[in-house]
């Protein structure tokens, strides 16, 4: 087996993956990714599945707007089905307060070109025709924002990569890294050591422990954040209706279940994974607040996985400067799936092309250190 | 046609029941109040229950016990409902449902 690469990327998700794809596409064959289970077993797989550019910050909007525009031809250039389907983005303002940032949102939005409206209760209701139009006082919409399938996703990715050359090795637990004159030496758990001398950490919520295994801080926390999806029906709506005062989204999937997940502000730090019937209740009450008329609908299986969180809820990227060689590629604050496709490109241009882009440049680890000049993101369920 | 339905049991004794009226399509049907709606639909000569959403084949009656969901159909305007558990009532209107079910806004 061979263990030594130009590049190893430490998680197979769909960071992992998709870097590892750009790379090998860049040129940079010899590409090896480590996965501690299996692909998308991390937070990718466990996701709602969605990708919007409706963002309260520059940065994510440009990531995101590069994303889709990717996103639209990624079926073609990988050659995989992967339901992806713009059905659009529906996010409701229930305050005040709500409306003037969702407003100044919207102007900066389509300063950077995107096509997205703010419309009235009974616009919003005529776009998901079950919504509770007396809890809303405006919404905007995106018609080119959707969702896929991130198991499909990241396999198409996956397999795209291992085309190019790339090897992925599944089950292949980091538990170790050392640097030694400008080689990296990853120990894991089958006891095989690899050698590289570039480096990703695309852990996800475990991008912390990857840090401290070479001494450095990467300032990620991950948080359990919970999901559901109810039994199949026909089509009901086709957007993805996101509220961040009630906290939740929904969307339907292709085969017909609603899957639908919430914020909790009182959850602990941690990377437990495990299901709380206080979740199933709290987001049936959330629900059907909003949806009265699909109270019927049953629930047939809820499931977890991690928010992986930065201080401001945007991601970490590109290089640090205490170790050399160690690309990051982490704290996504929930939003991984979304961005990877823009991000794994620019970072790729990056490593191989040595081509600088400001979007990375604004989001390096520094800002987190200092905590200055930080703005958070607030669009985040 | 034979009904199904068991008359004389050699175990069990079953109960005469009152007997009621239901719809099945828009047709009027018989069957004894409380027995399961699947089980009546039966007893009347019905054994297509829904069609699969995908390949749309014929489900009928499969487990009778409400765990694998052969038998959902349209009862009341509620979709899903299993038919095998749900008990028969007075003027129920029972309908073959679309697909994976319909739910009007």
């Amino acid at each position: 087996m061979k263990t030594r690469f130009d590049a190893i990327i430490i998680g197979g998700g769909i960071l992992g993956v998709s870097t590892a794809y750009e790379l090998a596409k860049a040129g940079m064959k010899n590409v090896c990714v480590l996965e501690k289970h299996y692909l998308a077993s991390g937070s990718t797989g466990r996701c709602g599945g969605g990708f919007r550019q409706q963002w309260s910050t520059e940065a994510n909007t440009r990531l995101a707007m590069d994303s889709v525009a990717r996103l639209e031809s990624i079926e073609e250039e990988l050659g995989y089905k992967t339901e992806f389907f713009q059905g659009g983005y529906l996010i409701l303002a229930h305050t005040e307060e709500e409306e003037k940032q969702f407003a100044a949102n919207v102007e900066m939005q389509r300063r950077l070109g995107l096509n997205v409206e703010i419309v009235d209760p009974e616009e919003a209701g005529k776009i998901v025709p079950f919504l509770n139009k007396d809890l809303i006082r405006k919404a905007t919409w995106c018609p080119k924002d959707g969702h896929i399938n991130p198991f499909l996703l990241t396999q198409a990715y996956a397999n795209a990569a291992r085309r190019l050359g790339a090897e992925i090795h599944l089950w292949t637990n980091v538990t170790g890294i050392m640097k030694k004159s400008n080689t990296f030496f990853i120990m894991t758990e089958n006891g095989d050591n690899y050698e590289t001398p570039l480096l990703f950490n695309c852990a996800g919520g475990y991008s912390r422990t990857i840090g401290d295994m070479l001494n450095v801080e990467i300032p990620v926390d991950p948080y359990r954040h919970e999901i559901l999806v109810t039994e199949p029906v026909e089509r009901l709506w086709d957007p993805m209706v996101i509220s961040f005062s009630v906290g939740l989204y929904a969307r339907q999937e292709m085969s017909g279940g609603v899957v639908m997940g919430m914020g909790d502000p009182n959850e602990p730090v941690g990377t437990y994974v495990g299901s709380s019937m206080h979740f199933m209740y709290e987001m049936s009450k959330r629900f059907t607040k909003l949806f009265p008329k699909l109270d019927k609908l049953r629930i047939v299986r809820q499931w977890a996985g991690l928010y992986e969180m930065t201080a401001d809820a945007q991601p970490i990227l590109g290089p640090i400067d205490q170790i050399d060689s160690f690309i990051q590629a982490c704290g996504f604050s929930g939003h991984g799936l979304m961005l990877a496709p823009a991000v794994s490109q620019l970072l790729a241009e990056m490593t191989v092309h040595g081509k600088s882009s400001e979007v990375i440049d604004s989001l390096n680890v520094k800002r987190l250190y200092e905590l200055k000049d930080v703005v958070k993101e607030k669009s985040v369920v | 046609m034979t009904s199904l339905r068991i008359e004389a049991h050699p175990v069990l004794e079953f109960e005469k029941k009152k007997k009621v009226r239901f719809f099945f399509e828009g047709k009027e049907f018989e069957g004894f109040e409380g027995e399961p709606i699947a089980a009546a639909l039966h007893a009347a000569g019905v054994k297509m229950l829904r069609r699969s959403p995908h390949k749309n084949r014929a489900r009928g009656f499969f487990c009778a016990i409400g765990r694998c969901s052969s038998c959902i159909m349209e009862v009341d305007g509620e979709i899903n409902t299993m038919t095998c558990i749900t008990p028969l009532k007075e003027g129920m209107q029972v309908k073959m449902q679309k697909g994976h079910g319909e739910i009007k806004p």
